[in-house]
């Protein structure tokens, strides 16, 4: 009597169909280094708050403090949403055609690190105002959070850097432009929370 | 059997003794702003990172449906 075997064997079976990556390594990568410092922001900003809502009368900045300078900074950001907005066009040019990319990039840079100058110029002026990390817990926060953001455009600015000098080798490849934008989206998109958490 | 009994009454203890529990002073204050504070960030800190999961989640499922009806109408083609 014969016993009841497999329709197929092993070596009859269907080959999976291979899927296309979804995301590159480096843009996998940098996304889940941003979630990362997405919860370190999220973090300072809670420690802000708390902070905030328990500053003596409800009044914060606390007596005889400087005052931050808000319509300047409000300049400022809107200089970095447009190097955000630049970096976006130099994208699509990229796509279409790399070279077209170079100019559309090194404006998105020149933009960040006029944000970043900027940032500078307004911390020697507070520096000199006496607001430092030790005058105060609202100095302490100032520094410490607009410190950490320039830290990360500085950083997300060496890699566009990077990625422009690449560009203009002609070495650039589509996964390394993704990478090193998606980063300076970041800096760019978490700078407004942090500004009307900060400065406002 | 003795753990349980161990478990209930630390349960029952702790049970008593809410006040003692909210009476750290850096945690709540008399002031209802700071308590909104602790209430709201507390919710901000625990839906962040859940909805950033579920985000890239959505993403891949509705990325990957896209590649397959690509796929598909590839096929067919």
């Amino acid at each position: 009597m014969a016993t009841t075997s497999a329709s197929y064997t092993l070596e009859q079976r269907p080959e999976p169909t291979a899927r296309p990556k979804l995301l590159s390594n480096g843009v996998l990568g940098m996304l889940i280094f941003i979630f990362t410092e997405v919860m370190f922001f999220a973090g300072l900003v809670s420690a802000h708050t708390i902070v905030r809502s328990q500053a003596a009368g409800q009044l914060w900045p606390p007596y005889g403090q400087p005052r931050l300078p808000v319509p300047e900074t409000a300049v400022n950001t809107a200089a970095l949403l447009v190097s955000g907005i630049v970096l976006v066009l130099a994208w699509f040019a990229f796509r279409k055609d790399a070279v077209n990319a170079r100019i559309p990039l090194l404006l998105s840079i020149m933009l960040g690190t006029f944000f970043v100058g900027f940032q500078g110029v307004e911390w020697v002026a507070l520096l000199g105002e006496g607001l430092t990390m030790t005058s105060s817990t609202y100095g302490s926060f100032f520094y410490l959070i607009v410190g950490t953001h320039a830290l990360h455009a500085v950083a997300a600015l060496g890699g566009l850097g990077w990625a422009w000098l690449r560009l203009d080798r002609g070495l650039l490849t589509t996964s390394q432009l993704a990478t090193v934008s998606a980063f300076w989206y970041f800096v760019v998109l978490v700078w407004p929370v942090l500004y009307l958490k900060v400065y406002l | 059997m003795r753990h349980i009994w161990v478990a209930a009454i630390a349960l029952l203890l702790l049970a008593l003794f809410p006040d003692a529990a909210q009476a750290c002073p850096v945690c709540f204050d008399s002031s209802d702003e700071n308590r909104r504070a602790f209430i709201l960030t507390t919710a901000f800190l625990t839906l962040l990172p859940l909805g950033m999961v579920a985000g890239a989640g959505l993403w891949v499922r509705r990325r990957v449906r896209q590649i397959d009806e690509e796929a598909a109408g590839s096929d067919r083609s």
